[in-house]
């Protein structure tokens, strides 16, 4: 582009082309920053798509956002992988660590009794604790269909015996739905 | 900078804005770096399983059932699967599975990709509910054998089995058809 103005009036109408950084007084500054027949070194940071990017992103981790916070699992428990698995549901959790057995957190029985036994057989304990939550959920909810699901967090060496002791105790005491938790193992969940 | 020109003058505070984008991005981006941490990446999930428990008695008779077919899977040798489909107490059919563990993943899981083949070949041929859940609410029922020593993992590994057959679900996701399992496990005490 040429340097000359085409009058030496003031033009409210210019040529177009580059007007960025075009005049700083000193040549060899104008130069290097205008480019100087090569790609000029300022660039500026396209700012609008990157707001679109950080807003497409905000709303993502919006939408995927959980406030209930992290499933409770227990550290001791180590749980099987499974491929045909449906999405987790908010129920009261079972867990069967070692000879313990917790509801939500809050220990609920020995499993001692049952390999000692070697037979099928109720735990008392989680069977009170299971009957007051159901009786207090009722209360809390008059009229309205207890859907009796639990959801026992086992951990993969325990043996059938206990598991199966756990399940009939939790059918026992009105929560006949059962589900295991187990990790998501590939493919597509039923 | 973003800014505004919407023209105006004659001595009145510029109408012409500029849009502070920079505290803009700031903004975003503490709100992507808080939802970031605060972001619950759960992978588990559940197997289901359902006890089958009787309600309480009722005075009035109960209705005239209909014996379906119910797969017994039986877990008991260690070279084999035993498939028996019965009818009440009556043995229609029974097949037998070679026990082919095949490892899955580090944590030392397993599958039996012959077992789920063989079920899902038995439930097309004497399946009674094959059709879309909206139209037939009912679920073919599996029993499973086991001996009281087997671990965890090993039941979760020949539920996740008897789960392979896939049904339509139409009305368990507004708007689209979803895969349910074809059975519904229960355990046998003996």
């Amino acid at each position: 582009m040429s340097e000359k103005p085409l009058s030496r009036f003031h033009q409210p109408i210019a040529v177009p082309g580059r007007r960025l950084l075009h005049h700083i007084p000193l040549r060899f500054v104008r130069k290097k920053v205008s480019g100087g027949g090569q790609r000029s070194v300022n660039q500026e940071i396209p700012l609008i798509p990157f707001i679109d990017f950080l807003l497409c992103i905000v709303l993502f981790l919006l939408a995927s956002f959980s406030a209930s916070g992290e499933l409770p699992i227990d550290k001791n428990v180590k749980l099987p992988n499974a491929e045909n698995v449906i999405d987790m549901t908010d129920a009261p959790m079972v867990a069967i660590t070692g000879t313990q057995i917790l509801v939500d957190g809050t220990p609920a029985g020995n499993t001692r009794a049952i390999v000692e036994a070697n037979r099928l057989q109720r735990v008392d304990e989680l069977f009170n604790v299971l009957k007051n939550k159901r009786e207090l959920w009722k209360q809390l909810n008059p009229g309205k269909d207890f859907g009796g699901v639990v959801v026992l967090q086992v951990d993969r060496k325990v043996e059938a015996l206990v598991v199966k002791s756990v399940f009939q105790t939790a059918a026992f005491a009105g929560y006949p739905n059962v589900s295991f938790m187990v990790g998501r193992l590939g493919g597509e969940g039923g | 900078m973003a800014g505004i020109d919407v023209g105006g003058h004659g001595g009145k505070r510029s109408t012409n804005h500029e849009i502070p984008l920079i505290p803009f991005i700031d903004f975003l981006l503490c709100l992507v770096a808080f939802l970031l941490v605060t972001a619950v990446w759960s992978q588990m999930a559940r197997i289901n399983a359902d006890a089958r428990v009787p309600g309480p008695p009722k005075d009035e008779p109960p209705e005239e059932i209909k014996k379906e077919k119910q797969l017994h899977v039986e877990m008991k040798g260690e070279t084999k699967f035993q498939l028996i489909w019965k009818e009440g107490n009556t043995v229609v059919n029974t097949i037998d599975v070679e026990r082919k563990k095949v490892p899955v993943g580090k944590d030392g899981d397993v599958r039996y990709p012959d077992l789920a083949k063989k079920i899902v070949e038995e439930w097309g041929q004497n399946g009674s509910h094959r059709g879309d859940i909206k139209d037939d609410k009912k679920f073919d029922q599996a029993v499973l054998h086991t001996d009281n020593s087997t671990p965890f993992s090993d039941v979760i590994a020949v539920i996740d089995a008897i789960y392979t057959p896939k049904r339509d679900c139409s009305v368990c996701e507004r708007g689209k058809t979803t895969k349910m399992p074809g059975f519904n496990v229960t355990f046998s005490v003996n």
